[in-house]
């Protein structure tokens, strides 16, 4: 039984296919085909089957992460959407929360309001009105102006509509009612209400996010037509299943319905990668850093598990989303992130990338600007003829000539400037970091960093000596961890009820009806896309804050019956979670709990990759000794460092640093002082030196 | 020239910033009431020994971060008066309107940092307060406070820690005269808490890199942002450049010196230095809350806008906020007028003629920099909300968004903050859930655009009704005078705000009103201003046009009269 991992990025797509019996393995890379990715993945797939002499029956599953969604967010090229909303409320969409993106500009543009999701001629009004606290009807829906106005919407040529009404968190009859008529009317729009999207109160949030979902829900439900079909066409009828951005995988039906799960995918898989590479190796705390040209993402995954963000800390090019997703925290920072000295004269680096074209000085197509990958070239860190497997070669030269230029303009010794763009991009990831673990009461000091993507095992050991994270472990293949995570994903069904309640007064019937009614809602849905209850755990939570704050903390609740004693330990749960995060715990004060959450869970799939040989000797591995240069003790100082092929290191033998393993998707620097040691699962594992 | 290499002081920048930060995010998700969490009116800064500004959360508000140095000097002042020496362990409060305060209800609260027994530095926030124990409930909408006393309570760096015991007297005193006393005395628990961690962090980096290399970065990066501010005014031509606009004030007091009161700035460049000389503009009005403090808001008014033309963050990326920014910048306000008014002159309402005097200063830069200016913006109102229940006081507090005129090649911002402020609004399903308001309407105003090749920003109308009887008060500015058209564009619309009785009948209210009692059932209908046009209207692109009326801002009818 084989199952295949399709992750397609910007540049390329990675596929990895695993037969989960004898462990056989293998992974492709292709371009990816932007206009239409499905055929990317196509041509991957055929290319991988031929690789690895695989028959199309027998593969039983096909993983897949798209960026589909977000792309179309983030290019702004999208549906002709619209919405209707109540009486009055035309602009929720527009006006948002009143607030400019940036305190100190005038010339800054809005993203709500230069760049709509839904233009204000396509928002239409309607009455009828519900009231918290319960939802009820303070006047009644007029479903003839709600057909009037699919009516006039159809006729714009409007392709997708957005049904919101407020409160509709509390009860969804209106919403759900004017979708029946809209549906009607338009019956080839697609056409989704904001209780249905993401059933949470504040309605300039849930709005946008179902006008996210609305205005790629087009897109995304012919791109998952087309690839389904393109899968039957090479008679692959194993199950598809699409990655979402809470970490689990859904049916291509769940995610043809709510586009918006899959906003954040690919982040979510590189994660799962990074976290299943921690555990092979016994470690059960890892911070995940994944670093490619433009921009690093940052998680922290306990037990294999990454935690959710809380719903008011994501976005997608500015717009607020209101989605489960996995806490990955992104910079820019990367491989390909540029040094400048800026107008006041200060050292900078990044966020701006020379990206892949024309990419930094070193690659010799025209860069001229100095980048981080010159700088590590410089320092004698990577290889002129070994880059990526020796299928690229690295221009010295090119790349001395914008470290000089940098270097003269800070009126600084090359080497130091060189080795300056390292420190600060390593001190910017070291923050980002910090602002994940210290500042929530986690201290890294106890957790392993898993540097992935093809810059991450460059950076890695210099940023965890930063943070006095102990060890850094690189995965066999750091440059498709996405590709690898997407195979070990469960699947993730969640749903949430706002349900205010407080604790001085919580009224444990309904919590047990509420959450009654959630696990019959989900086990109806699974039941939907065919799929057991079975075959999925259950998970409770609750959004709780203390009564009057605004921003609420994720607590689990037990399964069972809800009972006093329960709620008691639910209290405690959130003291401890509110000091763990802000450092303070308000144990006299009333809490109240904001939304109910309850997840289905999947089994991950188990994953055995075959252990690599690895080879005899040193000396077999060993390609050269070149200078290499790092900061020891505060100086700068050239060393002799060995060079080894990363697949012929022999298991179990540690490397002294200073070392570089090549490799044919990353390079890993091994600083002085820090030991490398190949695992028997194929990771290598650096020690650094410690403060201890 | 450099107290550091370029690399350490990069890093430690990088530190700093990622500390205020975290002050800010903390302080922003552990507060109680919406003016914090959802208005986000605080501010959270690093400052050194003397008070001099490292950095700030770029999450809080301009107008909090931006006066904390003057806590902090004269909190130091103060002390030093009294001979009480800071020591570690000690919180300090302080809202003194004329001791660096912006106005009493931004209280800050001010944390030591201290290595060994030398002072290193302070860790400081601020936020506004739903109540101060003013005349009448909430903090805003006091307008007829007749001098600082009757503006509510007033600390004068008050320890509320004293060598880490906590002076529970202080504490006593702030419940007895505190309305809402568990969420505004919650928020100040989140504000030290916020500011503890703020002085861990800032110690631990000292102790990472030392104080020397720590304060030569800090010295380093107050240059940087001085060179910078330095280097944007010498590209300006020298000479002296004055403009003025208005102030509603009192606009139904029988007093005409209350009323229509002219804001005068004139900027004068001379090199590389800047002075803002403020002569001309009105008398204190010394019985009415209306008067700026020069340090805390009018400082900021001015630093805020200036840096937000000169050196926008479109153009140049987030610049750090320090004191070396506001080094080339001279002050002139003469002494006894609005905006550098004699004690005990009142203050608390100070907010919308802070922002009409930025408003007053960027017109006088469009003679300069066209290019970087937007026509005159329309400012803000601010009112208080109240009742009682069970025996226990509700405050809410609103700010009602104004809107930015046109700008060179970009039509003016819609319904939002303008200039010194940047708040958010509270979303309606969260008032609807905890006040007796119900919001009947939130929209843009139709046919009210200021014509212009780059249209002014719209004006947002709001509809409360009260769903009980309630207190209502309000500050604001913008009910006489509209927003000023440039280069050719048209003027503005005013704002407007109208109580609706449960009879149907109606009464127009001014800009500023005192509190008094609403009844249930009873209405209140805001109408947002709009901000003026830029350019030439002939000038404006037809497609533009056609797509204002597309989208129902603009009737056929309207754009005839105007474009043909």
């Amino acid at each position: 039984m084989k199952a295949i991992g399709i992750d397609v990025g910007g540049t390329f797509t990675d596929l990895i296919y695993v037969d989960r019996q004898t462990g056989a393995q293998g992974i492709h890379k292709v371009s990816t085909t932007p206009d239409d990715p499905s055929q990317g993945v196509i041509i991957g797939l055929t290319e991988l089957m031929v690789q690895g002499a695989i028959a199309p029956s027998d593969i039983a599953q096909v993983f897949h992460g798209t960026t589909t969604a977000t792309n179309a967010v983030l290019e702004a090229r999208g549906a002709r959407a619209g919405t209707i909303t109540n009486e009055g409320f035309r602009d929720v969409l527009h006006i948002g929360r009143h607030q400019r993106p940036d305190h100190y500009s005038i010339m800054q543009e809005i993203p709500w309001q230069n760049r709509p999701l839904i233009k204000r001629r396509y928002r239409k009004t309607v009455p009828g009105r519900l009231v918290p606290p319960t939802g009820e009807e303070l006047q009644p829906l007029d479903e003839t102006a709600i057909r009037q106005a699919a009516r006039e919407l159809k006729a714009d040529g409007v392709e997708a509509v957005a049904i919101c009404f407020l409160f509709s968190y509390l009860n969804p009859v209106h919403e759900n009612r004017a979708k029946a008529i809209v549906a009607a009317e338009m019956p080839d729009a697609f056409v989704t209400t904001s209780s249905d999207i993401s059933p949470q109160f504040r309605e300039f949030e849930r709005f946008t996010t179902a006008a996210l979902a609305t205005f790629v829900g087009p897109k995304v439900g012919s791109y998952v037509k087309n690839l389904e079909a393109a899968l039957a066409d090479q008679k692959i009828s194993g199950d598809l299943r699409i990655m979402a951005s809470n970490g689990g995988v859904v049916t291509p039906r769940m995610v043809t319905l709510n586009p918006a799960l899959t906003m954040m995918s690919g982040l979510a898989a590189g994660v799962l990668g990074g976290a299943w590479v921690g555990q092979r190796c016994g470690r059960d705390k890892v911070i995940t850093f994944d670093i490619g040209g433009t921009s690093a993402d940052i998680g922290i995954a306990i037990d294999g598990v990454c935690a959710e963000t809380d719903a008011r800390s994501t976005s997608i090019a500015g717009f607020p989303l209101l989605m489960p997703m996995l806490d990955i925290h992104t910079i820019g920072a990367g491989g390909g992130s540029i040094a400048y000295v800026d107008q006041g004269g200060a050292f900078k680096v990044g966020p701006q990338s020379a990206g892949a074209d024309p990419g930094p000085a070193a690659y010799g197509r025209g860069g001229t600007k100095p980048t981080v990958t010159d700088a590590n070239l410089v320092l004698g860190r990577l290889e002129p003829g070994d880059f990526l497997g020796g299928e690229m070669g690295l221009d010295l030269d090119a790349a001395q000539v914008v470290i000089n230029d940098l270097a003269a303009e800070l009126g600084m010794d090359p080497l130091e400037a060189a080795e300056g763009v390292l420190t600060i991009l390593n001190a910017n990831m070291a923050n980002a970091i910090r602002s994940r673990t210290v500042q929530r009461g986690i201290d890294p000091r106890s957790f392993s960093l898993v540097a992935m993507g093809g810059a991450g095992p460059l950076q890695g050991a210099e940023v965890a000596a930063m943070l006095e994270v102990p060890e850094v472990i690189v995965p066999p293949h750091p440059g498709i961890t996405s590709a690898l995570g997407l195979l070990i994903a469960g699947l993730k069904y969640d749903v949430i009820h706002t349900q205010f309640q407080v604790s001085t007064s919580a009224d444990l019937a309904l919590f047990n009806s509420e959450f009654a009614e959630m696990e019959a809602k989900l086990t109806a849905r699974l039941a939907e896309d065919g799929l057991h209850a079975d075959d999925v755990r259950f998970e409770r939570a609750g959004d709780l804050r203390y009564l009057g704050q605004g921003y609420e903390l994720r607590v689990p609740f037990d399964l069972g019956e809800v009972t006093e004693i329960a709620l008691e330990e639910v209290w405690q749960r959130f003291h401890d979670s509110h000091a763990a995060e802000y450092g303070h715990a308000f144990k006299d004060s009333t809490i109240e709990v904001v939304n109910l959450r309850m997840t289905a869970v999947g089994a991950s799939p188990d994953l055995d990759l075959p252990v690599p040989d690895g080879g005899k000797t040193l000396d077999m591995a060993h390609v050269r000794t070149r200078q290499a240069v790092f900061r020891v003790d505060g100086t700068l100082q050239s060393f002799e460092t060995q060079v080894y092929r990363r697949d012929l290191l022999p298991l179990g033998m540690p490397v002294l640093g200073p070392a570089i393993l090549l490799q044919k998707d990353s390079t890993t620097v091994v600083p002085p002082k820090a030991t490398a040691t190949p695992h028997e699962t194929g990771s290598v594992i650096i020690s650094l030196e410690t403060k201890s | 020239m450099s107290r550091i290499d370029p690399v350490t002081g990069a890093v430690i920048q990088g530190a700093l910033e990622s500390i205020a930060l975290e002050m800010g995010h903390k302080l922003m998700r552990m507060s109680y009431s919406s003016i914090i969490r959802e208005s986000e009116d605080f501010g959270a800064a690093l400052t050194d020994a003397t008070g001099l500004q490292m950095c700030e959360c770029r999450m809080s508000t301009p107008l909090q971060s931006g006066p904390i140095p003057g806590y902090i000097r004269n909190v130091l002042k103060v002390l030093a008066e009294r001979d009480d020496p800071v020591r570690p362990g000690d919180v300090i409060m302080h809202n003194d309107p004329y001791g660096g305060a912006s106005h009493g209800p931004d209280v800050a609260f001010c944390v030591p940092v201290f290595q060994g027994e030398t002072l290193i530095g302070w860790s400081a926030t601020t936020a506004h307060h739903l109540d101060i124990g003013a005349l009448s409930p909430g903090s805003c909408g006091i307008v007829d406070a007749v001098d600082t006393y009757a503006e509510g309570l007033q600390f004068k760096a008050i320890k509320v820690f004293d060598q880490g015991e906590r002076n529970e007297a202080v504490w006593h005193i702030l419940r007895a005269n505190i309305r809402a006393t568990d969420l505004v005395v919650g928020d100040m628990e989140a504000q030290i808490e916020a500011g503890r961690i703020g002085a861990a962090r800032l110690f631990e980096l000292v102790d990472r890199y030392g104080l020397d290399s720590t304060m030569a970065a800090f010295h380093d990066l107050m240059d940087y942002s001085e060179r910078l501010m330095r280097d944007a005014i010498r590209a300006l031509p020298d000479g002296e450049y004055a403009a003025s606009t208005m102030l509603d004030g009192y606009l139904d007091d029988p007093n005409p010196a209350r009323r229509e009161l002219p804001l005068v700035v004139t900027l004068k460049v001379e090199g590389d230095d800047l002075t803002v000389d403020l002569t001309g503009t009105a008398a204190q009005v010394p019985d009415r809350p209306i008067n700026m403090p020069l340090v805390g808001t009018v400082d900021c008014s001015i630093w805020l806008t200036i840096r937000s033309i000169l050196l926008d963050t479109v153009t140049y990326g987030a610049i750090p906020q320090n004191s070396g920014l506001t080094r080339p910048i001279k002050i002139e306000a003469p002494k006894g007028t609005l905006v550098n008014p004699i004690f005990p002159a009142p203050v608390i309402a100070r907010f919308c003629p802070g922002n009409q005097l930025a408003d007053t200063v960027m017109k006088a830069f469009a003679q300069i920099v066209p290019g970087q200016v937007s026509a005159g913006i329309g400012n803000l109102r601010v009112v208080a909300l109240s009742g009682l229940r069970d025996g226990d006081h509700w405050v809410h507090m609103e700010i009602m968004e104004g809107s930015y005129g046109g700008r060179k090649g970009l039509d003016g911002m819609d319904a939002v903050d303008t200039l010194y402020a940047n708040t958010r609004n509270n979303p309606i399903e969260d008032i609807e859930s905890h006040i007796p308001i119900r919001v009947d309407r939130y929209e843009l105003r139709e046919n009210a655009m200021a014509a212009g090749q780059w249209r002014g920003g719209i004006g947002a109308i709001r509809e409360f009704t009260f769903l009980d009887e309630a207190g209502f008060s309000l500050e604001g500015e913008g009910h006489a005078f509209k927003p000023w058209g440039f280069d050719g564009g048209a003027d503005g619309y005013e704002a407007e705000l109208t109580l609706v009785h449960t009879d149907g009948t109606t009464t127009n209210l001014p800009s500023k009103v005192p509190y008094f009692k609403v009844k249930a059932g009873e209405k209140l209908v805001s109408v947002g201003p709009s901000g003026g046009g830029y350019g030439d209207p002939l000038l404006r692109p037809a497609e533009a046009v056609a797509d204002d009326i597309a989208d129902g801002l603009l009737s056929e009818e309207t754009s005839k009269v105007i474009f043909e």
